[in-house]
């Protein structure tokens, strides 16, 4: 199997499917002649013209654009430079792409994807630098997906693109650049699937994006004291794998669950709660949350470092579930 | 009808054989359960042998000097001294103990077993604990020991806050009990729950006794070499603190209520004013029995007794707490110790014997966790320390790794110190001959009456705050 | 530089008129109707009319072909029926019904039929400008014949995204018809005091559009010039604005007491009525006798679209499977737990 980059995959993921399809497009800001700002576009407007689109700055629009021309026949999908971005798209997410499905039922399809990259790690600032998971991953009628490997991006967006409701990728600017494995092929990745990253006896360490090579950077020094941890990469937010959460904790009794939005009402909350109302009585220990410190994402290093999860705050979690 | 003495499960599946090195009876002498009958000696660590019962002595089956194969029968007692001579030409066959029937906490559960209602596995309603508390175990727990028919209250919880985990369900499932029998019944009410501490007399019958209380993850015989001297002058009493040895384990919230349990058994004696010697865990509860009954305490000494700082090592007490074999109790051991000679192997094995049981060692996890929380002492008695008006000895080798000798400070000035250079923790064991002589002085003086204090004077009772 | 709307396309034929004038008088007598219910209780939330404003969605709508894609207001029952939606399912939607076109899960602002090209009413101020944007987007990169018609109002003007749509689709020369229905209302301030402009056509000028100011009330008016921008529209030269000028006559919603507006506002757009001035025109053309059986026929229908939708069953619920949050169904609570200690 080829190596290669995070970006490729997802760039040969785009290839793939403008060429497959006539009514695939793709939109967005500096995507089309400058290849986009992490270059997960770069080429395509060479080869498929005009159905790859430079945009104006106008998230809002843009997006309630995106989810009107899926309903009528394409299958847009549009790029938000930064998840911090996606307030703006909130309208058409949440009043628009997401309640068609719902209130017109099968008249209509929305095969629209929106990709964006969140997280912290790269001085980016309290405006550049956020997760923000929650906000999708909280709409009914929506799928979001959060691959962390090549393979998965590669195969996780085509399945977006190819799935009939509206999906948001959610992607990791810290990933772009990691290399893996890609099948030959190009297949699509079920959507809603959650992968075991590690197997492990003790403790189940529940993690998304690139919160999942954290944990699997915790799961090493545990098992430094005899602890095997088992990492859980959930690559879909929602819907959600509980089955495979329920089959771990089942398990390992012991539950982690580790998201980059920030804690309070965020995603690895609600984590907790669905192990809460399927797990209980599984569960040895009160599930343990690791998540962005609340409060704004800080600029200098040492202090973005405090605020975002990494593998020492989640082997302290595991510790603290298992003691 | 007659009951073998046997040496128990004393070697534990370390040992296959025993040296009797001691009768301290013989044949038609009277005896009453918990006497020390016999001494053995299990890879050069001397163990007691205790009389299962009251009755009269019959014969000595392995005199001194023999190696017998562990559980072998080490002489009988009868029931009366005909009995007793009968038994000489008798081997009878122990009875076998009658099993407590598992509690049958889902007695009602199939009541209303309607078309529609999982009947499930068993109850899941947990009782409260005894005393009241409300009975915190995981949820995961909760189902195990509702499925096994563990009696939660049973279980010692050896998570955060003493949670009961999915791990003391099972190590009571491991050590093959049955629900109900093993573990520790917390409840009042219960026959164990209500068992009285375990307690060892030895000695002459006149005299102002000796109470030894011996320290955390410890029991009577720790006292061995010490008792062997005092008994020779004094009568000894040896208790096993709740929770360990052969005392019921119980369920605490507090170190008060720990003490207490030896405090209100203490009461209940009629043996007058006693000469209270406590080691580590032990020294608090001296304290705490002398300064809640000054009249039952004649004098006491205090050997490296915990509660009177914050630092105690609290990694030498999970280790102990947690070693589940020779192989990671003895590390362990060595720390408590200067020369690793004085714990060795045999010790260990001994040592490890003692705490074969896992239920002891679930008991004693949970009463760590309640008094040394994250390495730390919660367990204060300064206060108590610095009203005491008996006299009052400190010991402490001044090379201990568990709780630092500088702690002695907080004594008041009428106290004496003793700080035992090159000994560690264990002063008694270390440094016997010293230790006994501290001891002697102490009993001799204060049985002449000259020593109890009545008033401390102001300018020596302010040590421990100079200090600190 | 910018391209106005002249020549305006021809007028619609009399039997087109006549069309649109049933079509004014079925939406008239459901608003109407509606208004009765309401009083009586019958209806459920509140109800936006648009008694009044019938020529702005009638007209411009007639000018579509059944492929063609129009947006809305949350006041949009105009532009369904002159869509050409069935009045029936229309009022069952109104009412809550399960023979609604969306069984009752709609309602009257969100009503959507995609057979129909109307996609749809939508209740966020702005969001119904760049859904037309978007569907003319798709028309473009499919090449197809098709236009938008975005229809919104006074008040959607003042949003960004209104911004954003005309900028994008006057860049991209999206085949859409941006229809500015002035009512001079947002919900209760009038448009006076939230525009700096007091002609909304005038924008267009900043995005290189046509732009026009026609009279609302005319539904000959409001065809002509809708005719013209598709048509511009479908030659590929791009967007058009046209603030079509009329009155809210019945309140932001059957919940709004009222009390802002002048009555002399009130009678002065009374009497300018679009059934009124489309009368009007056609008795002139086709005499009394003719537009009477039209509004009688109207009449019929409306009263037997209510009867049927009120006769209609109430839905009931289902689940929505694409809305689940889960992918896989997880034990329930307390359920199988036999099997899970067997794994430990």
């Amino acid at each position: 199997m080829p190596v290669i980059r995070y970006a490729e995959a997802l760039n040969a993921a785009l290839y793939q499917a403008l060429s497959e399809d006539p009514r695939v497009f793709v939109l967005g800001e500096d995507i089309a002649q400058y290849g986009g700002v992490f270059k997960v576009t770069k080429g395509l407007r060479d080869a498929f013209g005009d159905r790859v689109r430079d945009t104006p700055i106008s998230e809002q629009t843009l997006t309630a654009m995106a989810v009107t021309a899926a309903m009528t026949g394409t299958r847009p999908v549009l790029e938000i430079m930064y998840a911090d971005f996606m307030p703006l798209t909130l309208d058409a997410l949440v009043n628009q792409a997401s309640v068609y499905g719902y209130l017109w039922g099968d008249q209509v399809e929305l095969p629209f994807v929106l990709r964006t990259q969140g997280g912290g790690g790269l001085g980016t600032g309290a405006q550049h630098a956020k997760s923000l998971d929650s906000f999708v991953a909280h709409i009914p009628g929506l799928k979001v997906v959060a691959p962390v490997t090549p393979a998965d991006a590669r195969g996780l967006l085509l399945a977006a693109i190819q799935d009939p409701a509206p999906v948001v990728v959610l992607e990791h600017k810290l990933l772009y650049n990691t290399r893996g494995e890609v099948p030959d092929g190009g297949a699509p990745v079920e959507i809603g699937r959650a992968r075991v990253a590690r197997p492990g006896r003790d403790v189940s360490l529940i993690a998304t994006s690139r919160m999942v090579l954290e944990a699997e950077a915790a799961a090493d020094r545990l098992a430094e004291s005899g602890i095997e941890a088992e990492v859980i990469d959930l690559r879909t937010l929602r819907p959600l794998d509980v089955a495979a959460i329920t089959a771990s904790v089942a398990k390992t009794h012991h539950a982690v669950v580790i998201n980059e939005d920030w804690g309070f009402c965020g995603y690895a909350a609600e984590l907790s709660a669905t192990i809460m109302d399927h797990a209980f009585d599984d569960l040895d220990a009160p599930v343990e949350r690791v998540a962005t410190r609340d409060m704004p994402i800080p600029y200098a290093q040492p202090l973005e470092d405090a605020v975002i999860p990494n593998a020492a705050r989640i082997v302290h979690a595991a510790l603290r579930a298992l003691a | 009808m007659v009951t073998a003495i046997t040496t128990g499960a004393v070697g534990g599946e370390y040992m296959d054989h025993v040296l009797v090195v001691e009768w301290r009876v013989g044949p038609g002498d009277a005896v009453r359960q918990g006497d020390v009958v016999a001494v053995v000696e299990t890879a050069k660590a001397a163990t007691e042998v205790e009389a299962p019962c009251d009755g009269v002595m019959g014969p000595i089956l392995a005199p001194v000097g023999t190696e017998v194969p562990v559980g072998a029968r080490l002489g009988l007692i009868g029931a009366d001294a005909a009995d007793a001579a009968d038994a000489a030409g008798d081997q009878p066959t122990p009875e076998p103990p009658t099993p407590v029937p598992a509690p049958e906490i889902n007695a009602d559960a199939g009541a209303d077993a309607g078309a529609e209602s999982d009947p499930g596995p068993a109850d899941r309603r947990v009782p409260e604990a005894g005393d009241g508390a409300r009975l915190v175990a995981s949820p995961a727990a909760r189902r195990m020991a509702a499925e096994t028919r563990v009696d939660l209250r049973v279980v010692a919880g050896t998570g955060p806050g003493g949670r009961i985990k999915r791990r003391d369900v099972m190590a009571i499932l491991r050590a093959g009990a049955p629900a109900g029998e093993a573990g520790l019944p917390a409840v009042a009410g219960s026959p164990e729950g209500d068992r009285p501490l375990a307690v060892r007399r030895s000695g002459p019958a006149n005299g102002t006794p000796v109470l030894l209380l011996h320290g955390f993850a410890g029991d009577s015989t720790v006292w061995h070499a010490l008792e062997r001297e005092l008994a020779r002058r004094h009568p000894v009493l040896r208790l096993d603190l709740p929770c360990h040895g052969r005392s019921p384990r119980r369920r605490y919230r507090c170190f008060r209520d720990f003490a207490g349990d030896v405090i209100a058994t203490v009461a209940g004696w009629d043996t007058g004013p006693l000469h209270v010697v406590g080691h580590s865990l032990g020294g608090a509860v001296a304290l705490a029995l002398a300064d809640q009954r000054p009249q039952a305490v004649r004098s006491l000494s205090l050997i490296a007794p915990v509660g009177l700082g914050s630092e105690i090592d609290g990694g030498i007490i999970e280790g102990l707490c947690r070693a589940s074999r020779v192989e990671s109790l003895e590390p362990w051991l060595r720390h408590l110790v200067v020369d690793p000679a004085r714990v060795g192997d045999a010790y260990a094995r001994a040592a490890m014997a003692a705490r074969a049981d896992p239920a002891l060692r679930l008991a004693q996890g949970a009463l760590a966790a309640m008094l040394f929380p994250d390495g730390t002492q919660a367990v204060n008695v300064t206060p108590l320390l610095r009203r005491v008006r008996v006299s009052l000895r400190m010991i402490w080798g001044r090379a201990d790794a568990v709780v630092p000798w500088r702690h002695a400070l907080a004594a008041p000035g009428h106290a004496g110190l003793h700080l035992l250079p090159a000994v560690g923790h264990l002063p008694h064991l270390e440094a016997p001959e010293t230790v006994l002589r501290v001891l002697e002085d102490l009993i001799t003086c204060t049985d002449d009456g000259v020593s109890t204090v009545t008033s401390a004077t102001p300018d020596g009772s302010l040590l421990s705050t100079q200090e600190a | 530089m910018s391209a106005d709307l002249t020549p305006l396309a021809n007028r619609p034929s009399i039997d087109d008129h006549l069309t649109m004038h049933r079509r004014m008088a079925i939406t008239r007598g459901i608003e109407q109707e509606l208004g009765a219910l309401h009083k009586a209780g019958r209806t459920r939330g509140p109800i936006h009319r648009c008694d009044g404003q019938e020529a702005v969605g009638v007209g411009a709508t007639a000018v579509l072909t059944a492929d063609d894609y129009v947006t809305t207001t949350h006041r949009g029952h105009a532009v369904y029926i002159g869509k050409g939606l069935d009045p029936r399912k229309v009022v069952a939607e109104i009412l809550g019904r399960e023979t609604g076109y969306n069984g009752g899960r709609a309602g009257h602002m969100l009503l959507g039929s995609a057979a129909h090209g109307m996609l749809g009413g939508n209740a966020i101020v702005g969001a119904s400008i760049p859904a037309a944007a978007g569907m003319a987007l798709s028309v473009q990169l499919r090449r197809q014949d098709r236009v938008a018609v975005a229809v919104f109002g006074d008040g959607a003007a003042q949003t960004g995204i209104c911004h954003e749509s005309m900028n994008l689709a006057a860049l991209w020369r999206l085949p859409v018809v941006f229809l500015l229905e002035n009512n001079e209302y947002g919900l209760t301030v009038p448009y006076t005091a939230q525009s700096a402009v007091r002609d909304l056509h005038v924008r267009a000028a900043g995005y290189d559009m046509p732009g026009v100011q026609i009279d609302g009330n005319d539904v000959v008016a409001v065809h002509q010039a809708v005719a013209a921008a598709v048509q511009r529209a479908r030659r590929g030269e791009g967007p058009s604005l046209i603030e079509a000028r009329t009155y809210r006559m019945e309140g932001f919603s059957t919940s709004d007491v009222g009390g802002y507006q002048s009555e002399a506002d009130l009678a002065r757009w009374r009497a300018r009525d679009p059934l009124t001035v489309s009368r009007a025109a056609l008795v002139e053309s086709v005499g009394a006798d003719r537009v009477e059986a039209v509004e009688a026929e109207a009449a019929e229908i409306v009263a037997a679209a209510f009867a049927a939708a009120l006769a209609d069953p109430p839905p009931r619920f289902a689940p929505h499977p694409a809305s689940a949050p889960y992918a896989t169904p997880g034990p329930v609570r307390g359920a199988a737990r036999g099997a899970a200690l067997g794994a430990a």
